[in-house]
């Protein structure tokens, strides 16, 4: 899905001539798909200055490692997993400064709107992203790429740099973590928005 | 309850869900779900859960990390372009020069996080040409301009720009060395001569660029020489532009060093950290000036 709908040369054209030492052509690679890339580590690391230092992180990196490109998956691919591993590498790096553990219900009503109409998209959000705080990294940056993004199992683990079966298995245990806390946001969608099992997102 | 096992517990639907749970026991699941209604409607509502993450928006990133990132990337392809600048200092302390550039990977320009309590800095850069503004120009003595006499006094004689540069509109007003790879080698002797002005603002991140243009409407306070590491520091973080000024001041409330340069694209500052030097740029923030 990633590389659909653009104009102009490829990713993979542009980060070879970013190799080739054209100045221009990282900054136009990156910026194609800088909303997708914030979104990952927005989402992952749950904070947007943290965010930002990772996203920060990941595009100094892949400027700089853009040679060790190999093709062997998509460029969309090798930038999320760029950006992912800086995001939960910022996450570890600030563990003494714990975001929502696991249960931590109490806090978690202190971040969600108990009394708001979530019908509107923008608080929908809010509260989504506060739910995705509950969950161990590992298992919301799978979420994240799958549910959210819309990566296929595979190229998830590619991302995640797992296996597909752990990227399953972390879906798994992610959505069921979060039913509990998404439940509320679920009776404003209509029946028909509701996905069947063949399209459970692991495929 | 129907069927042959109790009810469906949340976390063995969601791996059934998933295609992790497949053969006799799969086949045991699926026949009681086909069975079952309170296991049908968690399941659907698990299901749910799916298509409600893939029904929420990405947020679009903010224009200041935009801005900041385009920043942080004009000083990589400075850097790219002119490597030269990184190596033409070495006194032979760095020894992270000599490590090569894949194994320091991105820690190079790791920013916010690492910053202990130590010096901040900010640094102005603008041509190739208007390194002379802080050094004093060519053929100026070696010892830096700003630094002779009454520090306040000389200093904004000696920086004549640094006001002026501030009003946004003025041109450059010498070019004393011309761009290229020549005026690039003699960066390296000028930088030798660099000043430090002293500032006591104490930047934060949310007003960077209202604080930074009211310091440089100001007179320059006292100066200080420049040690090695920051002379790497606003060497690689500059590059090819023309040094504005060079601020220790703090940021935060932590001490940094700001640089403040111009180029073609405009003005930039970056807010650096103690840990700065040419192999690392320890940023702590960044902007454009209009």
């Amino acid at each position: 899905m990633p590389d659909a709908n653009q104009d102009g040369p490829s990713d993979q054209e542009l980060l070879r001539r970013h190799v080739a030492g054209d100045s221009d052509a990282f900054g136009e690679l990156f910026r194609r798909h800088r909303d997708r890339l914030w979104a990952v580590a927005l989402r992952t690391v749950c904070d947007p200055d943290e965010a930002a230092d990772a996203l920060q992180d990941a595009m100094v990196s892949a400027f700089r490692r853009a040679a060790d490109f190999r093709g062997e998956s998509a460029v969309t691919t090798w930038l999320h997993r760029i950006v992912v591993n800086a995001s939960l590498d910022r996450l570890r790096r600030r563990a003494a400064r714990p975001a929502l553990s696991a249960g931590d219900e109490q806090a978690f009503e202190a971040l969600v709107a108990q009394d708001g109409d979530p019908a509107r998209a923008a608080d929908t959000r809010l509260d989504v992203d506060a739910a995705l705080r509950i969950l161990p990294p590992q298992q919301r940056a799978a979420l994240v790429v799958v549910d959210m993004l819309g990566f296929s199992v595979a190229d998830a683990a590619a991302i995640l740099e797992t296996s597909p079966g752990t990227v399953k298995s972390r879906c798994a245990r992610a959505r069921a973590r979060l039913l509990p806390y998404v439940a509320h946001l679920q009776g404003n969608r209509s029946a028909s928005e509701s996905v069947s099992p063949a399209q459970g997102g692991d495929k | 309850m129907r069927g042959q096992m109790t009810h469906l517990d949340t976390d063995v639907l969601a791996e059934f869900r998933a295609g992790l749970i497949t053969g006799r026991r799969g086949a045991q699941i699926a026949a009681h779900l086909a069975g079952c209604d309170q296991c049908t409607a968690l399941d659907d509502r698990l299901a749910g859960v799916s298509a409600l993450l893939a029904s929420v928006p990405a947020p679009p990133m903010p224009d200041s990390v935009a801005q900041r990132l385009e920043v942080v990337l004009a000083a990589e392809v400075r850097r790219r372009n002119y490597p030269e600048r990184a190596e033409v200092d070495r006194p032979g302390e760095s020894v992270a020069h000599d490590r090569p550039a894949a194994k320091r990977g991105f820690r190079l320009a790791t920013w916010r996080v690492l910053v202990p309590v130590g010096a901040a800095a900010v640094l102005l850069a603008g041509g190739g040409y208007g390194l002379s503004l802080l050094v004093g120009g060519p053929g100026s003595p070696p010892s830096f301009s700003v630094a002779a006499g009454s520090a306040a006094k000389s200093a904004s004689s000696a920086v004549p720009s640094a006001s002026s540069t501030a009003k946004a509109a003025s041109p450059p007003e010498a070019a004393p060395l011309t761009p290229g790879a020549s005026a690039r080698r003699a960066m390296s002797p000028a930088y030798l001569r660099l000043r430090i002005v002293t500032s006591r603002t104490n930047f934060v991140s949310a007003t960077l660029k209202q604080q930074l243009q009211n310091e440089l409407n100001t007179p320059l306070g006292t100066t200080h020489a420049a040690s090695s590491q920051t002379i790497g520091c606003v060497q690689a973080m500059a590059g090819n532009a023309r040094l504005i000024r060079v601020m220790s001041a703090r940021f935060e409330g932590r001490p940094a060093t700001i640089i403040v340069a111009r180029d073609s694209t405009g003005d930039m500052a970056w807010v650096v950290g103690p840990d700065c030097s040419a192999a690392s740029h320890d940023v702590l923030d960044a902007t454009s000036l209009p």
